[in-house]
């Protein structure tokens, strides 16, 4: 069990997505700093990878900052300002773009788009 | 130093020939009574990699691994395994080197557990701790025979003498073929659990697509006995985008910018692929040709990808207007 979601899809990256799902992660709080971050190995058995692929993403999150490498231990969560709300929202960027585009497939109006996201917004409880 | 080398491999196997295939080669000896199956293979598969051989049945794959490992004698050409000329390889080299395939000749008379212990001597670096770990996560009945046992069973236990000893270098022709998803889910974990990532280089060859996606940083496309292409999955995966435009747009298809092909247009929507992919270049060339119509790029799946250079090589296999 990974300490984040992920859902990896044919056609991209592996591992854009998944330093994409760890960033995520961070910044949404549902990794903590100083938490443990799983090893290379279990990153490349648990989603099925390329052993050198995972080795890549840990790199990168290194170089990132996202997480920080210590001698015994391994990887960590690194310290970094709990995502602020922009940050968050750019996060969001691709999902809407997504949308948007689906939409102006459809020949809905930004305001229909509105309705429907509020309407679901409800629907999935409130907060 | 690439653990796998090959340049201008060729090979050709002798074939029976009818009267008429000699007459129509015009008495010519070599080409009546060989066929060539591989030209030109050209290959290097880096140190610690993890690389698939793609392409379709009778490509040239096996024979290539074939080649590989000293089954077969190349015709022409270079092939060295390890730094040694495969025809040279011996005792030493082969103690690195793993090697599953479906054609291999296994005991058939033997239990699991006999030819475990019949294959340990033969390998120095034969870890028992890592055998006992893979028995418990394959499974295996120690007591059945050999030639009892399912495909997937007895793909696991070659597997698994394979793995015992770390070799350096693991090579695996169609590992998942004929396997059903549990069998194979084991066998992609078998296979991860055991490769010390950045020592083992893999080499395998697979159909299944979807595996070689997820596992492979290296593909080559082998087609009619040709290295199509060999290129790292990223970067595959990286430059080609299957994008639709709500325009219908017949004029430009003669004179598109260069990497966009399968042009199809009709019914108000375009749709075409980009092999040159480039998150700044593309969006501006769509700007520029497509100013007030909606675009949308979507990335493509490796399987895609490869029936979209399949096509594209042979006209014939144009997919038919439905």
């Amino acid at each position: 069990m990974l300490p984040f979601s992920i859902q990896l899809v044919s056609g991209l990256p592996i591992a854009e997505q998944v330093i994409f799902a760890v960033k995520k992660a961070v910044v949404a709080g549902q990794m903590k700093p100083g938490q443990p971050f799983p090893s290379v190995r279990l990153i490349s058995q648990e989603l099925k990878i390329n052993p050198n692929t995972a080795h890549k993403i840990v790199a990168a999150l290194v170089a990132e900052g996202i997480l920080i490498t210590t001698p015994a231990v391994g990887s960590v969560v690194a310290e970094q300002a709990a995502g602020d709300r922009q940050q968050r929202a750019e996060l969001l960027g691709t999902d809407l773009e997504r949308v948007v585009v689906e939409a102006k497939k459809l020949g809905l109006s930004l305001e229909e788009v509105q309705a429907g996201l509020t309407a679901h917004w409800k629907k999935l409880g409130r907060k | 130093m690439n653990i796998i080398e090959t340049r201008n491999l060729t090979q050709r196997y002798w074939t029976k020939a009818s009267l008429h295939d000699l007459w129509s080669a015009g008495h010519n000896p070599s080409a009546g009574w060989t066929t060539k199956v591989l030209f030109d293979i050209t290959l290097s598969v880096p140190h610690g990699s993890f690389y698939a051989l793609v392409g379709a049945n009778g490509a040239g794959k096996t024979t290539t691994l074939k080649v590989l490992m000293n089954l077969l004698r190349p015709s022409g050409g270079v092939a060295q395994v390890l730094g040694v000329d495969t025809v040279r390889l011996g005792e030493k080299e082969f103690a690195q080197i793993g090697y599953v395939s479906e054609s291999q000749q296994l005991p058939k008379w033997m239990t699991v557990q006999q030819f475990l212990d019949y294959c340990r001597p033969f390998y120095p670096t034969w870890d028992r701790e890592l055998e006992a770990k893979l028995l418990s996560r394959f499974g295996l009945p120690m007591s059945r025979k050999l030639d009892e046992l399912s495909r997937g069973t007895l793909t696991k236990v070659s597997l698994l003498s394979s793995l015992a000893y770390r070799p350096k270098l693991l090579v695996l022709d169609e590992p998942f073929g004929g396997l059903d998803p549990v069998a194979r889910d084991d066998v992609t974990q078998g296979l991860l659990e055991s490769v010390q990532q950045g020592e083992t280089t893999v080499l395998i060859s697979s159909h299944d697509i979807e595996e070689v996606e997820r596992l492979a940083d290296r593909v080559a496309l082998i087609e009619e006995g040709r290295v199509k292409f060999s290129e790292p999955t990223e970067s595959l995966l990286g430059r080609f985008r299957r994008i639709e435009v709500a325009q219908e747009e017949m004029w430009l298809a003669n004179s598109c910018p260069t990497g966009w092909i399968n042009w199809d247009s009709g019914a108000g929507r375009t749709s075409f692929i980009d092999s040159a992919y480039n998150r700044e270049s593309t969006e501006a060339l769509c700007q520029k040709h497509f100013p007030f119509a909606t675009v949308q790029i979507q990335p493509m799946t490796l399987r895609e990808i490869f029936i979209t250079l399949a096509r594209k090589a042979n006209p014939s296999l144009q997919r038919r207007i439905s």
